[in-house]
């Protein structure tokens, strides 16, 4: 039982509740016992088991107050209940279905290729049934809590429902999962062939945005998700994964606040953080001639603001809810901080890798 | 619907010693609107974040009703969230969408249906119920996603800034919208935006913070009248306060406010607080309104003692109201809000009454208002 689980029952019950864990073999006459059976029941405390395993018993302490029987039976039935479900979940994270087996198989050997930098064709024997023959778009999820041990079925489901279409879901490591849908979630655009219409990459991150929020929501909380180009799993999972994985990884450190990730938007990104570490200090040295211009998260966000913005001054006033004329000081100010005027296309592009560089030193 | 409580909250990430949030304590009402306001990087959108359990707490409990929900997943907590970069399904039509959640969590079809239409009409979308997303303008896809967490009827509604990607004319009909609606559901809402008119328009109680702490917690009419500190004071209200930093003079028995350009009384009652407090003759900062500076004559003729005389750098008409932009108050520029009919000019001499019964004064170390600590 969680820390917060029986937080949550000492608050509802009013009363202190603790998780003690015993020895079995200072206890024989416990074993055999089955989680909700109640072992002690004293005038001032009640004591369940909660499970019992090769060599220790956990038991919750519940002091009695003032619970009367049918409390003390709710409270046994429910620890019990609680722990046939533990052993459920257990029991499908051991064995799982065939799919699940399946999907951790090429999961593993996609995790070992890319460990030894290989990018070798999926064995046929993993191509599910000839399915990752297909062009598939690639999804790669990170979450920052650990899933539960029924995570699988639980995103298999959840994703099958959202996108209405047959999705493949890869575990790769604990908190990292690779999503292969197929190419018809984008055929509206694909077939689209109207001059004004979204892009393929437009739609891809639409449906990326909306899919991280899904699950952001819906499943696991805070997630960072990257979208890749429609691709033949047989032949590119592995350059797919170490590309999306990479953008992720440069999107936490470029792109803060942002949970979705598209690679094409970061080729900047890319060849910069290629340049060794004390060549990119000694740049942004030289070129500023000092390297706190940016430690005011002001500043930063108005050139990151602007920047985003195509440099357009107006734009970037109304999107940092300030007048013109601030945004003009502002620039003015960095001006003389920093001899760049970031209105003048040659400083700005200079101003725009000098920034990468010191966010990547920054917070890499 | 529930209440949401916070106690002792801090936000750390991690390799980093400093909290990003620090002993949030709050206690929102069920059926409360609580707006959480401060400047970029104040911690109010982690605050809304860990609440809806996208980010996790460090330290301290939260509570929605009566549950611990510190280690409950988001989709577990009963809220619904609506942020200002929300993203639609856009494989999904808005009927759809809107109706995605209730179907995961198992509703029946018919309630599902019932409840996507109730929400449609409430904000006026019936009619693009089987639209994309990408058919839609800015503001019916703001709907939509307000929509979305409608129909839910969850115990409390989170909001991150949801109408700052709308243009002007479209944030002011929305936000009386959105404040309407939450009051005829009776949800709780927690509202977190950096515009303090939203705050002010929006909020049962407004929440100000700086730094990752909370600097007051009240509602709209305290905060504007009775700031705590020099913080809250400056950024409640627009025009923002006009601070004046100078000395409280001890003459012949009467106290009086002296800087560049300034000489005038403290009224009785203040200075008397003032003396006890031990302020006489030393250094402190006044924070006038700009609407507590007065040119009408009949309040310079009943004012004589608080008079300054300024010179007009700009004068902007409003048609309404106008704007001056003075200069020789203080060694900062002051700005005046006063009647539009007054017919001032740039680059003239104007002469104003300070209204010496609304202005606050601050002490020049701690930044806290005297007269409120």
């Amino acid at each position: 039982m969680s820390m917060s689980d029986w937080e949550q029952l000492q608050h509802i019950l009013n009363c202190p509740v603790r998780v003690e864990e015993l020895l079995l073999s200072d206890h024989p006459a416990m074993a055999g016992l089955e989680a909700g059976t109640v072992v002690e029941d004293q005038s001032e405390s009640l004591a369940i088991i909660t499970a019992v395993d090769d060599g220790t018993i956990q038991m919750l302490n519940v002091g009695r107050g003032n619970l009367n029987e049918t409390e003390k039976a709710l409270i046994a039935w429910s620890v019990a209940r609680y722990a046939l479900k533990q052993a459920e979940e257990i029991h499908d994270a051991d064995g799982g279905s065939e799919a699940e087996r399946s999907a951790r198989a090429i999961g593993e050997w996609i995790v070992k290729q890319s460990l030894a930098g290989g990018s070798e064709p999926l064995p046929s024997s993993l191509s599910q049934d000839g399915r990752l023959y297909a062009e598939m778009i690639p999804f790669l999820l990170e979450t920052e809590q650990t899933a539960e041990a029924s995570a699988f079925g639980e995103l298999q489901k959840l994703l099958d429902s959202f996108l209405d279409e047959d999705v493949i879901v890869i575990p790769l490591k604990g908190q990292e999962w690779l999503v292969l849908a197929p190419l018809a979630l984008v055929r509206d655009t694909l077939e689209d062939r109207d001059e004004q219409a979204e892009t393929l990459e437009e739609s891809l991150a639409s449906i990326g945005s909306g899919l991280q929020e899904m699950l952001a929501s819906e499943w696991i909380g805070e997630c960072h998700l990257a979208v890749g180009r429609p691709m033949k799993p047989v032949k590119s999972v592995v350059q797919s994964v170490t590309l999306l994985r990479e953008t992720i990884e440069l999107g936490r450190i470029f792109e803060l606040g942002a949970n979705i990730h598209l690679p094409w938007n970061m080729h900047l990104e890319r060849l910069l953080a290629n340049i060794p570490e004390v060549v990119r200090y000694r740049y942004v040295e030289q070129a500023l001639g000092r390297a706190d211009v940016f430690m005011e998260t002001e500043t930063l966000s108005t050139l990151d603001t602007f920047f985003a913005l195509d440099c357009n001054v107006s734009e970037t006033a109304k999107k940092l809810f300030i007048h013109r004329n601030t945004l003009l000081y502002r620039l003015d100010k960095l001006k003389q901080e920093t001899g760049l005027d970031v209105r003048v296309f040659r400083d700005a592009v200079l101003m725009k890798i000098i920034l990468l560089l010191y966010k990547f030193t920054k917070r890499a | 619907m529930a209440g949401v409580r916070l106690e002792h909250v801090y936000k750390k990430y991690p390799g980093s010693d400093l909290a990003s949030v620090k002993d949030i304590n709050l206690d929102i009402k069920d059926k409360e609107f609580l707006v959480l306001v401060g400047p970029s990087g104040c911690g109010k959108s982690t605050t809304l974040r860990m609440i809806a359990g996208l980010e996790e707490i460090s330290e301290g409990k939260l509570f929605i009703g009566d549950r611990l929900v510190n280690d409950v997943a988001p989709k577990d907590r009963d809220i619904a969230m609506v942020f200002q970069s929300y993203a639609l399904y856009p494989h999904m039509n808005v009927y759809q969408n809107m109706a995605f959640g209730l179907k995961l969590r198992k509703f029946k079809k018919a309630d599902i249906d019932k409840r996507v239409r109730e929400a449609a009409k409430i904000l006026d979308i019936e009619h693009l119920l089987d639209r994309k997303p990408k058919a839609l303008s800015g503001g019916q896809r703001q709907r939509v996603a307000l929509g979305r967490a409608i129909v839910r009827e969850p115990q409390v509604f989170l909001m991150d800034e949801p109408l700052s990607n709308l243009d002007a004319k479209l944030r002011g009909q929305m936000r009386a919208e959105i404040s309407k609606l939450t009051k005829r559901l009776e949800t709780t809402t927690i509202y977190v935006t950096h515009d303090q008119i939203e705050a002010m328009t929006m909020g049962d109680r407004i929440v100000v913070m700086k730094d990752g702490i909370i600097q007051q917690t009240d509602t709209p009419e305290v905060l504007y009248n009775h700031p705590k500190n020099l913080f809250v004071a400056g950024f409640m209200g627009a025009p923002a306060m006009n601070f004046i930093a100078g000395t409280l003079a001890d003459q012949g028995g009467a106290l009086r406010f002296k800087s560049s350009g300034v000489d005038v009384a403290v009224p009785e009652g203040k200075a008397k607080l003032l003396r006890e407090k031990g302020y006489a003759n030393k250094e402190v900062i006044l924070g006038v309104r700009p609407e507590d500076l007065h040119e009408e004559p009949v309040f310079l003729e009943a004012s004589p003692d608080t008079i300054v005389t300024a010179h007009v750098d700009v004068a902007e008409n409003l048609g309404h109201e106008m704007y001056l932009h003075l200069n020789g108050i203080g060694t900062q520029t002051v700005i005046a809000r006063i009647d539009g009919r007054a017919g001032v000019m740039n680059g003239t001499n104007v002469k104003l009454a300070l209204d010496m019964n609304k202005v606050h004064l601050f002490d020049k170390e701690s930044e806290l208002n005297i007269f409120e600590n």
